[in-house]
């Protein structure tokens, strides 16, 4: 099943390892796609922060840190990557329930996201 | 978002916590009735995700996910559970529907399964992976939930949190709010109980 994005423990382990390898590709000056997460009035802000620290292995100061960012301004990026990796990250985050969508970088000032970079990288699973 | 509820909200008076962490885990228990609601909630939102089946559908394709003739949900609930990828590209969200529609309804079906056949148990024992899925499971019935109450903003939220007394329970509405507390709790509890996994395996 190569268009397989069901969340299963190899997805998580992915994450997990991808965040560490990702340093090089951070670097890079146009890094073109950010997932963004909305807030609503229902999702849990313990739950955000739980998808947060276990989906993408972020420590849970900055889950926290993200999580009220989407509290207060409606909305944050929190990662970003290839088309490719921020598509995959916003159907885990849908299968979370969380509501993410995918957008084009704009001119540089993604914000805090660009450090982040897009864990989980070279593990795609689409073919 | 909504923060941690405060006080009660079981269905009756027990107020123990639904789930904690401890030596065995993530570990849970709920009362019969309890566990009944849950297993009605958890049937409804599964059959509003079940893709229907269409004449003349290809097989192979529907084999690996691909859902061509997908369209955006015209329930405001389902739409909520599989929203639009895109927030101004309607076409590229659609393109992207019929790639992944498919395959993370299954993701949510599964999940609301294997949280649903826990509930046969007394003491429901929970791995890691079965924690998350009773979370995602949780997290889609309230999501249901709160499009049938209207839950538009954190006021409309607020509103729906002050009602915790079940003899209070007087039409739909007030039945499911009650639900919906039920059911943030719950989650809550779990969530909980999840983050401490998380602390005590860092």
């Amino acid at each position: 099943m190569t268009l397989s994005v069901a969340l299963g423990p190899d997805t998580q382990e992915g994450t997990r390892t991808g965040t560490a390898e990702s340093t090089d590709f951070l670097a890079a000056p146009d890094i073109p796609w950010n997932l963004v997460i909305w807030n609503d009035p229902v999702n849990l802000m313990s739950y955000v922060s739980y998808v947060f620290q276990s989906y993408f292995g972020y420590p849970e100061s900055k889950a926290n840190k993200l999580m009220m960012e989407v509290h207060k301004k409606g909305r944050s990026i929190v990662a970003s990557g290839s088309k490719e990796q921020v598509e995959r990250h916003a159907v885990a985050m849908h299968g979370f329930g969380l509501w993410a969508t995918v957008e084009k970088a704009s001119g540089g000032s993604g914000g805090n996201a660009g450090k982040s970079g897009g864990p989980g990288q070279g593990k795609g699973k689409r073919g | 978002m909504q923060a941690s509820p405060a006080g009660r909200a079981r269905v009756r008076g027990n107020v123990a916590k639904a789930f904690k962490y401890g030596l065995k885990g993530i570990t849970g228990f709920l009362e019969p009735a309890e566990r009944e609601l849950l297993r009605s909630l958890i049937n409804d939102v599964i059959s509003m995700l079940e893709p229907e089946e269409r004449e003349g559908q290809d097989p192979l394709a529907a084999l690996i996910g691909l859902d061509m003739e997908v369209a955006v949900p015209t329930d405001r609930a389902v739409k909520r559970l599989l929203p639009n990828v895109m927030k101004n590209d309607d076409g590229a969200s659609l393109e992207f529907r019929q790639l992944t529609e498919r395959s993370l309804r299954e993701t949510k079906i599964g999940a609301l399964r294997a949280a649903a056949l826990d509930l046969d148990k007394d003491e429901i024992v929970l791995t890691a992976d079965g924690a998350r899925h009773w979370s995602m499971a949780l997290n889609d019935v309230r999501l249901v939930l709160a499009e049938r109450l209207d839950i538009q903003d954190e006021e409309d939220a607020e509103h729906v949190h002050l009602m915790q007394d079940w003899s209070q329970a007087e039409d739909v509405e007030s039945y499911l709010a009650l639900v919906y507390n039920f059911a943030t709790w719950l989650q809550e509890s779990l969530v909980q109980a999840m983050l401490q996994s998380l602390d005590t395996s860092r």
